[in-house]
């Protein structure tokens, strides 16, 4: 898959940008407190940073791991500029070298939970975010269809479908075929594959590894699944539990292999391992901190 | 626990499942009994030739044959068809000015909290306003004319629109909304596009019940004497209560329930049509709904360029990348 419909140069919104030039995304020192100077205020994250560069003709694959309610969607959505959790409450959160101020194409989302349009088919789906910039049905239409083609639906057969004659894995393909229809630079997947079977779900990260390859985005992926985040991740954080501090940055092989085969191999199983020690022994910390 | 207690308490299960399914047609038979019943309760209450002996007085409850006797003066004598479409006609106008005003002004109120600050004493006020004191206001106002009906109507349901629809503006996920964004619509997009389809089987939902609620209003604006004969199936009611036709009160207390569960199961058989993800079904009205939608929306790209850099998008452009995607496209499917 190459470029044609559109060209590297024309998806930037920044002319000087150079691949390799300034980081995708950027968090520098970034807290974020929900109802801030309310009772009920909140510290969700605090203290993040990290730098995620451009590799140049490949974006880079970060898995997001971290106990439940530490604050991995909030980080999700500070980048995309979604209320309430933009702006953040203290530090700056930057995307190609510009502070976000609110939520744009450049950076699709793909969430938990099936946020297909129901009153919209699979193709009116796909073709929402290019009906919002006004191009027209016929072009849509048809770079529509080739996309849903490319996350392995049936383009006959499924085009006109409405989302509530889905599986979840395909509503999922769905979602991910509109995200990426619109060539984010940035893509950011809220746990996308958690309430999918373990089998549509290795099949699904195997689409995805081939999906990002032909993208070259970079993509931020939160999952509960070690596997999961150290077979998808070129890199691998770590999130201490609640407030959220990035407490570990793992570099891990690239997915160049089937997901089924992949993650039987012993040295993937260490890596795995490893991750996993990392995560108890933030976790035992934080009980014999609390004590 | 003996046998003979799971036997009594399997047949209860096989009778009365909790929330389980029973055929449709012992669902249609229970319900004609239902009315069998009725009937026949009203039949041996009012039975006797000698009206002394009745167990209720003709003057006050007549019996089936009795009330059935006069249906033919009131179809032929009192018009009833033409009466029932004038109440029709005055709901319908009423409700759909009610609609027309209700629903953008909702819509409104469920998007930006101020306009809802704005709007919810007028809600308040409406919503809890006895209906039937406005009958005489509306008479003052607007004298005893058709539009008095009319908007009658509009007052008593307009403030129910309006809360209604904000309420299911309000009920629709933030996750739509928040994906429309992250798909690049503005603000304007988001409401027409995501909020307010999203919003309308909620919304038809609540008009339906309150067409209903409609229905019977009218009665009370028709039935309420102020001026002369003005039609309408309230002012039937008046007439036989005038000429002291019991009867005829009786067959259209009968009819109009009938009327409005005609309209019901009309409203409901759009509602099928419309929204497929709630009913199931097909959908052919969404599909139509698409249809036209799409050609509005071909004739607006007639005037407008994309935005960048998605106005560098061609045919050619796609078909070339097409074809060197070529047989990439085979892995991943047909797994579900
Ligand atoms: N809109 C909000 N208002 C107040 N508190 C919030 C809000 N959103 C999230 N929080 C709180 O912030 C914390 C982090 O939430 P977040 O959704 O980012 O966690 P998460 O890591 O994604 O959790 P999970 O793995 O369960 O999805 C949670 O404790 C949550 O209760
Ligand atoms: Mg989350």
């Amino acid at each position: 898959m190459v470029e044609p419909p559109m060209t590297g140069e024309a998806m930037s919104d920044d002319p000087d940008a150079q691949p390799g030039n300034k980081p995708v995304v950027e968090f520098a020192g970034v807290s974020k407190s929900y109802n801030a100077g309310q009772t009920n205020e909140f510290t969700a994250i605090k203290d993040v940073t990290f730098t995620v560069h451009d590799k140049p003709g490949h974006g880079e694959f970060v898995g997001v791991l971290g106990p439940s309610g530490c604050g991995k969607s909030t980080i999700l959505k500070l980048i995309a500029g979604l209320e309430p959790q933009h702006p953040p409450t203290t530090g700056t959160v930057s995307v190609h070298g510009r502070p976000v101020t609110g939520p744009g194409a450049d950076r699709g989302m793909v969430f938990q939970d099936y946020t297909s349009f129901d009153h919209r088919t699979v193709l009116d789906n796909v073709t929402f975010g290019l009906e919002c910039h006004g191009v027209s049905r016929k072009i849509r239409e048809e770079l529509g269809r080739h996309w849903i083609d490319q996350v392995g639906l049936n383009v006959a057969t499924d085009q006109h479908k409405f989302p509530h004659e889905l599986s979840g894995g395909m509503r999922q393909r769905v979602a991910i075929a509109r995200s990426l229809i619109l060539r984010p630079k940035v893509i950011l997947m809220d746990e996308p594959f958690g309430a999918l079977d373990p089998q549509t779900r290795l099949n699904m990260q195997d689409l995805l590894v081939k999906l990002w390859r032909n993208v070259e985005a970079t993509v931020f992926f939160v999952t509960h699944s070690v596997e999961e985040a150290v077979y998808l991740g070129d890199r691998v954080y770590v999130l201490s539990a609640s407030p959220g501090r990035l407490v570990h940055q793992v570099d891990v092989e690239p997915p160049h292999r089937p997901a089924a085969l992949m993650q039987r191999e012993e040295q993937f199983r260490d890596t795995v391992y490893h991750v996993n020690d990392l995560i108890a022994a933030e976790e035992a910390a934080r009980v014999a901190d609390s004590e | 626990m003996t046998d003979s207690n799971s036997q009594v308490s399997q047949t209860r299960r096989r009778w009365f499942p909790i929330r389980g399914k029973i055929s449709l047609l012992s669902s249609i038979l229970i319900s004609i009994a239902s009315v069998l019943f009725l009937f026949a309760t009203w039949w041996f209450v009012t039975r006797g030739e000698i009206v002394e002996q009745r167990i209720v007085g003709p003057f006050a409850l007549p019996s089936p044959a009795e009330t059935f006797a006069t249906f033919s003066d009131l179809w032929f004598d009192q018009q009833l068809t033409r009466n029932t479409l004038t109440t029709l006609r005055r709901v319908v106008l009423g409700f759909s000015l009610a609609a027309v005003v209700g629903i953008p002004l909702g819509i409104l109120a469920g998007s930006f909290p101020p306009v809802k600050s704005l709007l919810a004493p007028l809600i308040l006020f409406g919503r809890n306003i006895p209906i039937a004191a406005l009958v005489p206001l509306t008479y003052f106002f607007f004298g005893v004319a058709e539009m008095q009906k009319v908007l009658f109507i509009f007052l008593a349901c307009v403030a129910f629109v309006i809360a209604d629809t904000t309420t299911s503006i309000s009920n629709v996920g933030q996750q739509y909304l928040d994906t429309a964004y992250t798909l690049g619509s503005n603000r304007w997009q988001a409401i027409t596009r995501v909020l307010v389809p999203l919003a309308m089987p909620g919304l038809f939902d609540s008009l339906r019940l309150l067409f209903g609620l409609a229905f019977g209003y009218i009665m009370l604006a028709e039935s309420i004497k102020l001026g002369g004969e003005t039609g309408g199936l309230g002012n039937l009611i008046n007439a036989a209560q005038k000429r002291g036709l019991r009867t005829q009160i009786y067959l259209i207390i009968l009819i109009i329930p009938i009327v409005a569960f005609l309209i019901d199961r009309v409203l409901f058989a759009i509602q099928r049509g419309l929204f497929p993800h709630k009913y199931g079904g097909g959908g052919w009205l969404l599909v139509i709904v698409r249809d036209i939608a799409h050609r509005i929306g071909d004739v607006k790209s007639m005037f407008f360029r994309p935005t960048p850099p998605y106005d560098q998008l061609t045919l050619e452009g796609i078909a070339a990348a097409e074809r060197l995607d070529g047989g990439t496209s085979d892995d991943g499917r047909g797994h579900e």
